[in-house]
């Protein structure tokens, strides 16, 4: 009864706008790396050129690697620190914990708020002249507590780390969560008849069960991590913070394609180079870490 | 019959027998969690408080109740700072992005999950691209691109860019699809509904709560996005409120009273949703998940 092809037109529409506007400029982006190219006037193939110029330009390649390594710092923050507070948040959700559901709520709450707003909220804590915490530091009697925060590098760091755990904990929160309701009852009623402890069902059947879950969050989360942006921008403002402490490959990368930090004038080519050195970075790790993690996978 | 379920269910809640300890270490927890939390109400309400102060009022208390609440502050954003104007183009960008990119997605999804054609593995994993490369990597040619066609700092160019971002509602979309049992598509064919209907008639009605879970998410999304506006965004007419809040951040001492109102504007359609549909949205997020 059914006509061949019938697929297409519902496809069709889709596959036009989303090659456009999300596959194609990918595509763009890599054939843009070999040229030189102002934005105007006509391009110049340059081989490698740009590629060498990231790694070896005396004015460019210590900032792009503090930057790479502030992005690195910041997935290992992602791993050691804010997955296991998910992992613990939504365990404690699991449990039933008195409140839970307002909690949950709550904890989850601040996801919604744009960068812009918590970068607000964050300006309103942690400003030394105006700020509640200064301010409050004042009332009980602790000034030499009071610090500049975000323009103090010991600080700008590890407030932005709490920024975002405060913000956007709550998605895998609540993706861990869903995994564990999703662990069938039978399991859960087997091991309490069986007698197990509260540490024995963590750890033997919640964290195995809940891995494969676990493994793409941590791969969607560590992407994310290294295309960090908008909080660094708007709270360390476009130069990466003070002396750097803020400074993220992408900011790097928007600094030099559409701000001229270079020579002077926007050189697209050398900022898709950036681009590519990025994804291919991202890329790297994803599959690394696709591997480690395969290794831990329980046999089902 | 009334008395037996009400029997079960305390059964159910019962199944956990706490020791003592383990007890106050759950209470420990939430008292921990709900400190934690009263941070986001006690920023947010001093928000609210500050943006119905008077200048002289707000510079010297500027925690606690004000002496005379006021709306001046509002009115000024509305009026003399054109900020319904930068509403309205953040309404726009929504409505359109959200429309467009829940219309596509569905019937893409619709066609991957419904049909069986050649190469479908592929275009699966075609779909999921944008779901796996951040919008960073593409930023810049999406720029020239839309300078090319003529829509840079222009609302409609960022706006075909966010109905085209249906990787994230497609997978949702062919998840859901999976579970609608063929049976009733077959009947409607053998009465001579052609696909579109099928699909507008008898598949929209059914997935209705899970258009509302991928409207919200990419609703909320589009609205709190920063990056690209700014980036795609450049004349002044055309900012979105996310815009004009980074701008106010900047200039917070001159404008404090302003700025607040202007937080609040932005914050209120997005906490209105929250309240209201706070399971949808958390469903959404974690449904968007690639799970296993």
């Amino acid at each position: 009864m059914r006509k061949k092809h019938a697929h297409i037109k519902f496809i069709l529409p889709g596959f036009l706008f989303y090659t456009c506007f999300v596959v194609l400029p990918i595509i763009y982006v890599f054939g843009l790396s070999f040229v030189e190219w102002s934005g105007m006037g006509p391009m110049k193939f340059s081989g490698l050129d740009n590629f060498i110029k990231v790694f070896t330009a005396q004015n460019f390649a210590p900032i792009f690697f503090h930057a790479l390594g502030n992005n690195v710092k910041y997935l290992l923050c992602v791993w050691l620190i804010i997955t296991p507070i998910q992992y613990l948040l939504a365990y404690l959700f699991f449990i039933k914990i008195p409140a839970h559901r307002y909690l949950r709520f709550m904890v989850f709450m601040p996801y919604v708020i744009s960068s812009t707003i918590v970068s607000f909220f964050a300006t309103l804590i942690f400003n030394p002249i105006f700020g509640f915490l200064n301010k409050f530091l004042e009332g009980i009697g602790l000034e030499q507590l009071q610090g500049a925060w975000f323009g103090d590098p010991k600080w700008a760091f590890k407030l932005m780390v709490m920024l975002i755990i405060w913000q956007g904990a709550g998605s895998g929160i609540m993706i861990f969560y869903s995994n564990f309701m999703d662990i069938s009852k039978d399991v859960m009623e087997a091991c309490r008849i069986d007698g197990c402890t509260e540490w024995q069902r963590f750890t033997r059947i919640l964290i195995p069960l809940s891995l494969p879950s676990c493994a793409s969050i941590i791969t969607m989360s560590s992407i994310w991590a290294l295309a960090l942006f908008d909080l660094p921008f708007i709270l360390g403002g476009r130069n990466g913070g003070v002396s750097g402490s803020l400074d993220f490959a992408n900011l790097v990368f928007y600094r030099y394609t559409f701000g001229n930090a270079l020579s002077g004038r926007s050189e697209l080519g050398f900022g898709a180079a950036i681009c590519v050195i990025m994804f291919i970075f991202m890329m790297t790790v994803t599959v690394i870490q696709r591997k480690i993690l395969k290794k831990f996978e329980y046999d089902t | 019959m009334g008395k037996e379920r009400l029997k079960k269910r305390f059964r159910e809640r019962n199944t956990e027998i706490l020791s003592p300890s383990a007890k106050i270490v759950r209470w420990i927890f939430s008292i921990v969690l709900l400190l934690y939390t009263s941070i986001t109400i006690f920023v947010i309400g001093i928000t609210v408080m500050d943006s119905m102060k008077s200048k002289g009022d707000l510079v010297t208390n500027f925690v606690g109740l004000p002496k005379a609440w006021t709306l001046e502050n509002y009115v000024k954003v509305l009026t003399e700072e054109n900020l319904l104007r930068y509403a309205a183009n953040s309404v726009f960008l929504v409505v359109v992005g959200t429309l467009g990119c829940l219309f596509l997605g569905a019937l893409t999804a619709y066609g991957i999950s419904r049909f069986e054609f050649r190469g479908k593995g592929f275009i699966v994993a075609y779909f999921l691209i944008g779901m796996m490369v951040p919008i960073q990597v593409s930023v810049l040619p999406l720029f020239l691109i839309l300078r090319t066609i003529g829509l840079l700092n222009n609302l409609l160019g960022l706006a075909l860019v966010y109905v085209s971002g249906i990787s994230m509602g497609c997978f949702i979309f062919q998840k859901f699809f999976q579970t609608i049992p063929m049976a009733m598509e077959e009947s409607a064919r053998m009465d001579g509904a052609g696909d579109f209907k099928i699909f507008f008639r008898i598949i929209v009605p059914l997935c209705k709560p899970v258009i509302m879970t991928v409207a919200l998410i990419t609703a909320i999304g589009q609205w709190n996005d920063f990056y690209m506006p700014m980036v795609l965004l450049g004349k002044r007419s055309t900012y979105t409120l996310t815009l004009i809040i980074y701008q106010y951040i900047g200039q917070f001492t001159k404008h404090m009273g302003e700025s607040m109102a202007a937080v609040i504007i932005t914050l209120i359609p997005i906490i209105v949703l929250y309240f209201l549909f706070s399971s949808q949205i958390v469903e959404g997020i974690s449904g968007g998940a690639v799970k296993g």
